[in-house]
């Protein structure tokens, strides 16, 4: 009798135990699961953000080189006011002291168009008539790189 | 964040005197009820301040657009609702 009370006691400890064991790896294998979905989560993350830095890579190099360009522009702008003043040695004080009415109404239609030059260079919207001068003789031509997007120099 | 507004700028009207017509400007001014004071610049100091003029309008230029393109960047949502509502 003694004898079978010791076996089914073994036999139950036996059971308790295996029946712990297994809960025991069903726990770990859950964890496991959830540690493997957190791992693809954060690699999913990592590639979305690896995909995100290259698109931001690309889309500052193309706008580093639209402001090198405005930048160009901008210079051969300046270029052109200089070349205007100094054009085949013109000495613009001896033309001013020979035609002082006309030179002093072409420096007052500069002044004004170099104002609205300001203006949009500050961010003012471009007018209908600006937006479609096309001739040299509808531009302004203090700035015809942002004021005449239009304009094609000939 | 909103972009600054853009600048209105005052016209203002250059005056020309030479040694030939000091005397003839001066008198008109007096005539308009205007001091007969002016600020003067030589021609070439009058060339200095047109190109400084046009470095400033430079500088405002690529400045703004810079802000175009961070406001581009961190408020592209804006921008959209801003074009759809166009």
């Amino acid at each position: 009798m003694g004898f079978r009370l010791f076996f089914i006691g073994i036999f139950i400890s036996a059971l308790l135990g295996a029946g712990g064991y297994i809960f025991k790896l069903q726990k770990d294998n859950t964890i496991l699961k959830a540690n493997a979905i957190k791992m693809e989560s954060a690699i999913t993350e990592q590639q979305e953000l690896i995909t995100k830095q290259k698109e931001d890579f690309q889309e500052i190099l193309a706008a580093n080189k639209k402001m090198n360009e405005l930048v160009n522009v901008l210079k051969k702008d300046l270029e052109d006011l200089d070349k205007r003043f100094n054009k085949n040695n013109r000495d613009f004080g001896k033309l001013a002291l020979e035609k002082t009415g006309a030179i002093e109404r072409i420096i007052n239609k500069g002044g004004d168009a170099a104002s609205r030059c300001i203006e949009i260079a500050s961010g003012a919207e471009l007018t209908e008539q600006e937006i479609n001068a096309t001739k040299k003789s509808e531009i302004n031509r203090e700035c015809p790189s942002i004021a005449n997007p239009n304009y094609v120099p000939y | 964040m909103n972009k600054p507004t853009p600048l209105q700028i005052e016209q203002l009207e250059w005056i020309i005197i030479t040694s030939n017509n000091a005397e003839e400007v001066f008198k008109k001014l007096e005539e308009q009820g205007i001091d007969p004071v002016l600020f003067g610049l030589t021609d070439k100091d009058f060339q200095l301040l047109a190109k400084n003029f046009a470095r400033i309008r430079n500088h405002l230029k690529v400045t703004n657009d810079l802000l175009d393109k961070y406001k581009e960047y961190y408020e592209p949502e804006k921008k959209e609702n801003v074009k759809d509502g166009e």
